[in-house]
Order: C-alpha cells, then sequence, then structure tokens
C-alpha cells in the first residue's frame, strides 16, 4: 500500500537562508505523525509546503502514489490536505457557514448566497466534529476552542484526507484539548491522516503514532512513538547530550527565606506560603488564577491590601519594583518584549540596567566595567550571541530570555520569581534555564517558577503551590505529584478530571 | 549614519548653487555667511540639545518657545532694574542667574506634573506653553523691554552676548557637554532606556520619576540660555518671542534620525538635523526662493527624513 | 532614493527662485518685517508695480514673518549677496537696529522704511508722521464728541497696534496729546491686538463684555478698527458708537471703502511710503553722486464720508 503522502527531498530558501535544506517525510493512511522540532528547524516551512501556501524550490511530492505539483493552496485542497494554522485563518466577519463554503471546490457556488444551501452543505461536518452551532452564526462570536473546530470542519468539508496542524493546543484550555484529542482519534478511524506540528512533549506522546524530528532544515529521522523516549527524541532535536536539571542531588535548607501569610492585593484573595532557603518553589494554575499577579505582589507593582510579607524573619512592604530590588527580590516578567527588554538597546545595555550605580564614578559609566560584570554571567548563562553591542531584537526568544535573567541576576537578588521563563523558547534553551534554575538554588537562592507545562515543574521543583481564583490552594511535593492531581486542583470545582 | 548622508547632500547642493561674488567666490562658503549660519541656527539648536533627551523619554515639550520668552522678559527686567552701586557683572550674573532659575523652575514644574499626576506630555506642555507665555507678558505688562542702545549695564551685557563668537561657542560647548551626558553617563542611558520601553524600566527598578523632572527641567534650563541670547542679539526683552520654536526644534530633533516614539536617537543626529535645516534654509535664501516656497519645502524635507529612517529602521 | 526627490524639489524650488541671471542687473532687496498685514501687502504689491517699470532692476521680497530673528537672518544673508540697495521695513526697533549697521558698514546703501530704529542706521528714512496723524484723530474724536454731546465728553477705545513700533507710540501719543486738552474725554480700556482684525476682534468682545457704554473705538489701523466694528455687530452694539482707523488703503478690502459703507466714521490715509522709496531708491541706483535727504516725512490726507468717494478713486492702484 503506498504511504498517503510521500515528500521527498524538499528544500526552500529564502534570500540567502536556507529555511529547508533537505526534508523528506511520510505519512500512512489513518495515522497522527508528529513533527517536532526546534524553533527554526523547518517544521512550519515544511507544513505550509505541504499545505501549498509556500511553493517549495525543488523536491517531489507524492500523493496516494501518483506525483503532484502543489503551488497553491487550491491544487492542496484538490490533492485532499487542508491545514489549520496556528493563527486560524477564518473571517471572523462572515458565519461559520460562509466561512466554509467560501473558496470550497466541493461548494457549488451561485450568484447569490443561499443560506439554507449553505447549512445542509455544512451541518453534516460540524456535527462531525461536534460543533454544535448554527451555521449562521458569526464567526467572531465563536470561542478559540470552537474556531479551532470550525476550521476542521471546513477541511473535512473540502474532502481532506491529510490535516495539518500546526501548534494546535496553544491557545486552548485542558477540556477543548481534550476534545480535540478525541476528535483526531475519531477522524483516524474514518482513514484521515493528521500531521501534528507541535512543542508539547506530553501531547505527542498521548496521541502520535510516529515522530518525525526535524533539526537545522533536515529531517533528522523517523521513530515509532511506542518504541521512543523523550530524551531520545530531545537528542535529535537537539543534536547533542543534554544535563538534565538535577533536582534530586538538590537539598533544600530549612531556613525560610520568604514567608507569606493572607497575602490580599486588589487581584489576590488569600495567599500564603513558605518559601526556603535553596528550594524551588513552583507555581501552578489556570490562567487568571491569580500567578503572576503573586508575583506582582511580591514586587511591589500591586499594592498590599492586607497580610504578611517576610524576608528573611523580618516583615516587608515592598511598594514599588525599585524598593523590592533594594530588599533582595527579583522578578523576570512574563512578556520580555514588553516588560522586560529594551529592544532597540544592545545585549551590554540591557542587562546592566538595573545596576549601573554600581558600574559609574562620578554619573560616568565605565565601559570596561560593564563588560566585566556581564561577560561572566553570560558564560554562565551560555547566551548565544554575535556581539555585545548587538541589538537584543536580534537574539532569538531563548537567548533573550537569558538577557533578561542576567539583567535580574546582576542585581543579586536572594528570591527570584520567574514568570513563565520557558514560554515561546525552544528545547534547548529551555534546559539550559533548567540547569540556571537549579544552579540558583543550589547557591542558595529562594526561587519561584510559574509554569503553564506541568512537566517542567515536575521536573525542577521541588514543590507545587496550585494557585486558584486569586488563592493558594494547595501545596504538593514536586516529587510525587502527578499531573492529574496537580490540574484537579487547578481546575474549579473539586474532583473534575483534565 | 543616514542623516549625515543627509547634511552632506544638502552641503553639496548649497555649495554648487551657491551664487557667486564679484570676486568669483561662492558666497555660501565665505566665512562670514558660514559662520553667519552657525549664529542663526544656535539658538533653536540649544533648545534642540534638551529637546532630545524629552523626545528620547517618548515625551515632547511644546512650551520651549514659550520659555524663551520668559527668560528674555527676565534677563531684559533685572538687567534694566537700578541695583544701586552693583557692579556690572555681578549685575549680568544675577540678571542671567534670574533668567535661567525662572526657566528651570517652569521646566520642572512641566516635569513634575507629567510625572506625578501621570498627564500626557503633550498636553501638560500645551497647557504651560500657554500660560508661561502668560507669564511672560504679564510681568512685562505686555511691552517689549528694549535694552543695550545706550552706555550701561544692559548695554555692556548685549555687547557681550550677541558677539558670534560667544553664541556660537555656548552653542558648541553646550553640544559637547550634552553629547557626553546622553551617552556617557547613567543619566543618559537610563533616559534611553524608559523612552525605549517604560514599562520595563519600572521593572528594573529605574527612578522613573525622577528622570523625568530632570529631563523637563533640562527642557526649561536650555531654552532659558536660548533666550538669553536671543535677548542680547535683538536688544529686547520681548514676551512675544520664540513662537512656533518648539517646532523648529522638533524638526531639528526628528530630522537628526531620533523616534518619536523614544529609545533611539543621539546628539549627533539632533546637531546634523539642526545643521541640515539651517544650510538649507541658509541655500533658499541665497538663492531667494520666496518665503512660503521655503516653508514648504522645510515641511517636505522634514517628512521624507522621517520616512527614510522607518524604511530602514529598527521595527 | 529618497534623497534623490529630495535633491529634485531642491533644485526645482532653486529654479523658481532664480539665481544672477546673465545680464547685470541691479539687485534691489526688500526685507519686508510680515507680509500677512494688509498694509504690507500694498506695500508689495505697490512696489513690485514700481520697480518693474524699470527693466534693469531685479527686485527680491523677503517675509520676516513678524519674527525678529527670522528677519534679521534674512538681513544678513541679504548683506552677504551684495545688493545694490537695501530697504528695510523693520519688524521692531531695537532688534532690527544692529543688522541694519552691518549693511551700512559693508558699504550697502540702506532704505528703512516706514519704522524706524534704534539709531539712525541707514540712509535715507521715509515714513509719514504718525504723531500727525494721532493728533488729527484725535482732534476728530474730539470734534465728533462735541457735536455729539455738546461737550468734549465720551469714553473711548484705544485698540492698539504691536507694542514698540513707531507708528503705535505716535499714534498713540498724538491724539493723546489732543485728549489731554479735553479732561472730559475718557481712555477706558486699550486692548493690544497686534495690528490684526482677528485679534482686535477679540479684544473687543472682551472690552464688550466689561464695558457698558463707549461712544468711540480708536484703531491705530483699519483691520483692527474694522475688528472692532464685527465684534460690537454681532453683540448689536454696533450703532451706538463710531469706529475710527488709519491706514486708508483704496481698494474693496481697504479702509476708504469701508468709510463709503458706513462701517467706519473716518481714516486717516498712511501713505506707503513706497512710491517715495521708489523714487529715491532709483536715485540712488542710477545717480552715483545722489546725496538724499535722512528723513522724509510724507504729509496724510482724513478721509470722511464727504470725500470719500473722490479719495476711493485717488488711491485705489489699479490691479
Amino acid at each position: 500500500m503506498p504511504d498517503l503522502l510521500h515528500v521527498e527531498n524538499v528544500s526552500k530558501h529564502y534570500g540567502g537562508v536556507a529555511a529547508l535544506k533537505s526534508a523528506s517525510f511520510s505519512l500512512w493512511t489513518g495515522e497522527v505523525h508528529a513533527l517536532m522540532g526546534e524553533n527554526g528547524a523547518g517544521k512550519s516551512t515544511l507544513a505550509k509546503i505541504i499545505a501549498g501556501s509556500v511553493k517549495a524550490d525543488s523536491g517531489a511530492i507524492q500523493v496516494d502514489g501518483r506525483a503532484v505539483a502543489i503551488t497553491s493552496p487550491l491544487d492542496a485542497q484538490r490533492s485532499g490536505t487542508g491545514m489549520i494554522y496556528q493563527e486560524l485563518d477564518l473571517f471572523p466577519h462572515l458565519t461559520v457557514g460562509e466561512n466554509i463554503v467560501v473558496g470550497n471546490l466541493q461548494y457549488r457556488e451561485r450568484n447569490f448566497v443561499r443560506f439554507g444551501e449553505i447549512d445542509a452543505f455544512c451541518r453534516p461536518f460540524l456535527d462531525q466534529v461536534g460543533l454544535h452551532r448554527s451555521a449562521r452564526t458569526i464567526a467572531a462570536e465563536l470561542s478559540i476552542g470552537q474556531m479551532q473546530l470550525l476550521a476542521i470542519a471546513r477541511a473535512l468539508s473540502m474532502n481532506a484526507r491529510i490535516l495539518l496542524m500546526d501548534e494546535p493546543t496553544s491557545s486552548l484550555f485542558d477540556d477543548s484539548a481534550e476534545r480535540l484529542f478525541g476528535l483526531i482519534a475519531d477522524l483516524k478511524q474514518h482513514g484521515v491522516s493528521v500531521v501534528y506540528v507541535s512543542h508539547k512533549m506530553s501531547e505527542i506522546f498521548r496521541i502520535s503514532d510516529r515522530i518525525t524530528v526535524m533539526r537545522d532544515g533536515e529531517t533528522i529521522g523517523t521513530r515509532k512513538t511506542s518504541e521512543t523516549n523523550a530524551d531520545e527524541i530531545i537528542r535529535m532535536m537537539v543534536g547533542r547530550e543534554l544535563k538534565a536539571g538535577g533536582r534530586k542531588d538538590r537539598k533544600r535548607s530549612s531556613e525560610v527565606l520568604l514567608s507569606v501569610t493572607g497575602l490580599k492585593t486588589s487581584k489576590l484573595k488569600n495567599v500564603s506560603f513558605d518559601l526556603h532557603r535553596g528550594e524551588v518553589l513552583g507555581i501552578a494554575g489556570l490562567v487568571g488564577s491569580g500567578r503572576s499577579e503573586l508575583g506582582a505582589a511580591l514586587f511591589g507593582v500591586d499594592q498590599r491590601e492586607s497580610g504578611i510579607i517576610s524576608l528573611r524573619g523580618n516583615p516587608v512592604a515592598p511598594h514599588s519594583p525599585r524598593h523590592a530590588i533594594r530588599l533582595g527580590i527579583g522578578l523576570v516578567p512574563e512578556d520580555r518584549k514588553l516588560q522586560g527588554l529594551m529592544m532597540q538597546m544592545s545585549v551590554l545595555e540591557n542587562s546592566t540596567l538595573g545596576v549601573l550605580g554600581r558600574l559609574q564614578s562620578f554619573g560616568f559609566l565605565r565601559s570596561s566595567r560593564e563588560a566585566a560584570e556581564a561577560q561572566p554571567l553570560f558564560r554562565e548563562l551560555a547566551l548565544k550571541y554575535s556581539s555585545e553591542d548587538a541589538c537584543v531584537s536580534s537574539l532569538s526568544g531563548g537567548n533573550q530570555q537569558k538577557v533578561l535573567l542576567a539583567k535580574c541576576l546582576m542585581a543579586s537578588p536572594e528570591v527570584l520569581f520567574l514568570d513563565d521563563p520557558t514560554r515561546g523558547i525552544d528545547v534547548g534553551a529551555k534546559e539550559d534555564i533548567y540547569l540556571i534554575i537549579d544552579k540558583l538554588a543550589s547557591a542558595g537562592k529562594g526561587v519561584i517558577f510559574v509554569s503553564s507545562e506541568l512537566p517542567e515543574l515536575l521536573r525542577c521543583c521541588d514543590r507545587i503551590l496550585v494557585m486558584r481564583e486569586g488563592s493558594a490552594a494547595a501545596i504538593f511535593d514536586g516529587a510525587n505529584a502527578t499531573q492529574e492531581q496537580i490540574m484537579a486542583s487547578a481546575a474549579i470545582g473539586e474532583g473534575a478530571s483534565g | 549614519m543616514k542623516s549625515f548622508a543627509g547634511l552632506a547632500g544638502i552641503l553639496v547642493l548649497a555649495i554648487v548653487l551657491s551664487p557667486t561674488a564679484s570676486d568669483g567666490s561662492r558666497i555660501f562658503l565665505q566665512l562670514g555667511n558660514l559662520t553667519d549660519v552657525l549664529r542663526q541656527i544656535s539658538v533653536i539648536g540649544i533648545i534642540a540639545l534638551a529637546m532630545t533627551f524629552v523626545i528620547l523619554t517618548a515625551g515632547i515639550d511644546l512650551s520651549v518657545g514659550s520659555t524663551l520668552a520668559l527668560s528674555t522678559t527676565v534677563v531684559a527686567m533685572v538687567l534694566t532694574h537700578d541695583f544701586a552701586g552693583m557692579g556690572y557683572s555681578l549685575h549680568i550674573f544675577v540678571a542671567m542667574l534670574a533668567a535661567l532659575a525662572a526657566s528651570t523652575a517652569v521646566g520642572a514644574l512641566n516635569g513634575a506634573v507629567i510625572a506625578l499626576l501621570d498627564i500626557q506630555p503633550f498636553v501638560v506642555t500645551l497647557a504651560s506653553m500657554i500660560g508661561i507665555r502668560g507669564l511672560a507678558k504679564w510681568l512685562s505688562g505686555n511691552a517689549n523691554i528694549d535694552i543695550g542702545f545706550g552706555q550701561d549695564v544692559a548695554a555692556a551685557f548685549a555687547a557681550v552676548f550677541r558677539q558670534k563668537s560667544v553664541v556660537i561657542g555656548s552653542y558648541l560647548a553646550l553640544a559637547v557637554v550634552f553629547w557626553i551626558l546622553l551617552g556617557r553617563t547613567v543619566f543618559g542611558r537610563q533616559v534611553r532606556a524608559i523612552g525605549d520601553n517604560e514599562k520595563a524600566g519600572r521593572y528594573t527598578g529605574l527612578p522613573i520619576r525622577s528622570l523625568k523632572v530632570w529631563v523637563y527641567s533640562l527642557c526649561g534650563l536650555l531654552p532659558g540660555f536660548a533666550g538669553i541670547l536671543y535677548a542680547a542679539e535683538n536688544h529686547q526683552g520681548n514676551p512675544n518671542a520664540g513662537v512656533a520654536y518648539e517646532l523648529d526644534a522638533i524638526a531639528a530633533v526628528v530630522i537628526g534620525g531620533t523616534r518619536l516614539a523614544g529609545g533611539k536617537g543621539s546628539i549627533a543626529g539632533t546637531i546634523i538635523g539642526t545643521l541640515t535645516i539651517g544650510v538649507l534654509t541658509n541655500m533658499l535664501r541665497l538663492n531667494n526662493v520666496d518665503s512660503n516656497v521655503e516653508m514648504m519645502i522645510k515641511a517636505v524635507i522634514i517628512v521624507l527624513a522621517v520616512a527614510v529612517q522607518r524604511q530602514r529602521g529598527v521595527e | 532614493m529618497k534623497y534623490g526627490i529630495l535633491i529634485a524639489v531642491a533644485l526645482v524650488a532653486v529654479g523658481c527662485g532664480g539665481t544672477s541671471s546673465e545680464k547685470k542687473q541691479l539687485f534691489v532687496a526688500f526685507s519686508q518685517c510680515n507680509n500677512a498685514e494688509p498694509y504690507r501687502a500694498a506695500q508689495n504689491a505697490l512696489m513690485t508695480k514700481l520697480f518693474a517699470q524699470d527693466p534693469g532692476v531685479k527686485l527680491v521680497i523677503a517675509d520676516g514673518q513678524q519674527d525678529n530673528s527670522k528677519q534679521v537672518a534674512q538681513v544678513e544673508t541679504f548683506i552677504r549677496q551684495k545688493p545694490d540697495l537695501l530697504i528695510v521695513a523693520p519688524n521692531e526697533r531695537a532688534a532690527l537696529t544692529a543688522v541694519m549697521g552691518q549693511a551700512m558698514e559693508a558699504k550697502i546703501p540702506v532704505i528703512c522704511l516706514e519704522r524706524d530704529i534704534l539709531q539712525p542706521n541707514y540712509t535715507a528714512y521715509i515714513h509719514s508722521d504718525n504723531m500727525a496723524i494721532g493728533r488729527q484723530a484725535g482732534q476728530f474724536i474730539a470734534d465728533y464728541l462735541i457735536k455729539k454731546n455738546g461737550t468734549a465728553k465720551g469714553k473711548v477705545v484705544q485698540m492698539r497696534g504691536l507694542l514698540g513700533v513707531e507708528g503705535e507710540i505716535k499714534r498713540d501719543r498724538g491724539a493723546k496729546e489732543i485728549f489731554a486738552k479735553y479732561p472730559g474725554i475718557q481712555v477706558i480700556a486699550e486692548p493690544v491686538a497686534d495690528w490684526i482684525q482677528a485679534k482686535a476682534k477679540d479684544r473687543m468682545t472682551e472690552v464688550l463684555r466689561a464695558q457698558p457704554s463707549i461712544d468711540v473705538v480708536y484703531g491705530h489701523n483699519d483691520p483692527m478698527a474694522i475688528g472692532a466694528y464685527l465684534a460690537a455687530k454681532e453683540l448689536n452694539r454696533d450703532k451706538n458708537m463710531i469706529f475710527v482707523g488709519v491706514d486708508g488703503l483704496g481698494g474693496t478690502a481697504g479702509g476708504i471703502k469701508k468709510v463709503m459703507d458706513g462701517i467706519l466714521a473716518a481714516t486717516f490715509v498712511y501713505p506707503l511710503c513706497v512710491d517715495k522709496a521708489v523714487e529715491v531708491g532709483l536715485k540712488l541706483l542710477h545717480d552715483p553722486s545722489f546725496k538724499p535727504e535722512k528723513d522724509y516725512t510724507l504729509p496724510s490726507t482724513m478721509v470722511t464720508p464727504e470725500n470719500a468717494a473722490e479719495m476711493y478713486k485717488k488711491f485705489t492702484v489699479d490691479e
């Protein structure tokens, strides 16, 4: 039986830069095939070539054993391929039905829009994906999860047998993600194959049949999911041996560094916890549960209304970030572009910005002292940069995050609050950051680590605090907790699973 | 740097299109003309130095022209006031000090309102533009104060401070000071940072409010100094002076490559922008271009300068 | 590419301006203080017309836009170009004195037009007698009040021009000299409107609200008197007072027409001084031995409804 889809030696160059050097890939009927790789590995480009929105420079594509030329999305439609983009490409002001039939080769277009006909055409596909809304609903009124289902319904209505999905769960809450996985399993039964591009290891290992890893524009290899593990995949993605963060070797001290009791702000209701010296405390919770707001309260951005914050046994009341830094509290904010970095300044300038006071004499900056202070820290963080005068906007996301980290660390905080520090960065850099967190804890600092990715919390943290609706709901031990327990604690209502 | 290419281009044009004098030399290149141009741009140039700092913080100061008027008024009033038995040098010093104190005070007030009450700089300085001019007019009784044609201290003041060498020398000295201030000091670095991303600056613990007060105070001090030079050049304290000077200063800063959105820019750029406008104006005048056409050309230049920046700038 | 456009624009503009041509023309430079005033626009028009009659003369007019620094810079640039004759209508006395001295030092003949400066840094000063005009206006007002009220008693609003300018100072002083003789005449408000009609309208509105009773509005120029009239008309009080102006320009926009239309009770022709300036200027250009007077004072005429039609014909420059 020929492969449903076979891609051979495809390449794509933009100007002098090779986005794809040589990618080969095959897809079987009724399989979920994951495409993994770091940022810039070429997986999105490969997916777009198959979907027809990007034209390959060389190489061959075969569908059902027959060679096809895919030079436009229409060609892709004719070959039975549909793509669900990460930023959904729906028309928000048109109705659900109109979104499905526009440009749809399977729908016979008339001069006048006939809503009844559209309804009839769309209904079966909407039901298949489980979108139980009227076809006359305006697309903008749907939730993100529903919009995604609409995109899938549209692809199915075009008789797609190959569905390409680019980071589909990046903006979904967990129950929508579950529905998606259920739909994918269902589609598999009906002979539809899914090419699933994603970062999230846990999902991949859950739903995929095979995994193809890409690195630097080339396909490195394909494995059956059941025959491999996360470490091997990571190794293939990164191309080098990684040292995993050694939580097990680290012992946290019994000395309490930071103690929070009954903390209340305009956004927090009641938070209490202790942070020990040498401990990494994870913060989990749904979006809006108050995780970032906790950082804002500790860092003096939000004003404390009641409750006590104690640092090393002494009550403190940070009223501004400036004050918090002086007290020894550091914060790496969630959005590095909006809240963290000066995008027009250089790597060096960004990193030393918080400590200019000790790099000057009579108000004049000593550039030799700046470099002398920053360079060792850059080495420790394994920062990759062309020159320290390079503009920070030219760095990759992971390296930008390291610059931000460098800036916070230069102020020598004792307590460091990291708000989603690995968001949107590639696997190699993530591993580096886990290592850094581990080193910080070993050096006796207290680290608070907020993240939406439970696996990484379980890996790095000594304990995990779960926030729910502005309050601290539960604390779990890092070594023994499971994702299900944490999710249950975070979700609204007791006992709700996943 | 891009703005330097622009200046070079205009210089070439000015030389090529310069009318020739009877002895064959190009009028534009005559030393007297070149120093004229430098003197003519000095007042706006000095104001533009301070405006660079304000714009770097993503702010703006529309009140600089009115502050200049206030300064000319104060210096003239103090100079013409009879302090029995005070020596000339001390009298001049006191007059200048009074003018600088008044200008810096209104600048600091701008800064305080902007920083502490968190009102947009455009709005605050628009209001103070009107208020400060009102203050100047009130102080002088709505009249000009003539100085400098007698034998008194005012004349001595004017004789010294209207000299080309003093005016140009002051501009150059201030330019160097501000270049160092922006490029080499903690203050300069922090100013650029909060213009680039004020929120991030807050999270970094930068003293945002005091930085803003300082920046707007400078934008009172320098127009104040420019006002002193203006009073000497024009032999009068004039509460109606400096109308629309803020636009010329902003144009110089923008042509020099500083972005209005803040964070990116330089003193060198502002100086180049100032020179560009000065040379352009001189070239047009030497060729007897109508004053209104001159204004239209200036408008085109400003838009082009910003367009060139955006095309190849960091976005 | 963008700089290419810039260069093209600059070249076109310079082409419009015109550099010195092949045939050696005599270059007359005129630094006007503010083209925006109708009086000065009339000066420019007349000067252009008169100099155009001599093909050997090239006239260039620069507009100082009522900014001292700008006008000083423009005169400086003119000096660099070594004109054969420099005419200056100074924006303010103190500001332009020094630079006109520089022109004299550069051996350029300088005519100071209509407004004076603090020191006699000119070859000739051509003006009219603003003091006499002020006195004429004052007397007209006094006579009107005597006819209206039986004695010289009444409330006068004086709308003043740009302070510090010779015209403003003298027109005020001359009138006040006459008013001093009649203690019953009170000057109840003296707003400053910088010669501009719109400003005068605003100032007058404020005065009207403050003063319940006004007999005469004396504007230092016609546009200001007209502005005051418009303000009074809006508040329906124009019939309670008379408006007196100065300038007496011809043409449909001028003060003489307003007298004919009954808006102004009287105006005083303030000569443009241009015909005398051109006469003296041409002599300076063509006759090297000509020694002009230092000071030329031109007379003025009062325009009332009786002689308005005749004056209109006389002073209207055919456009």
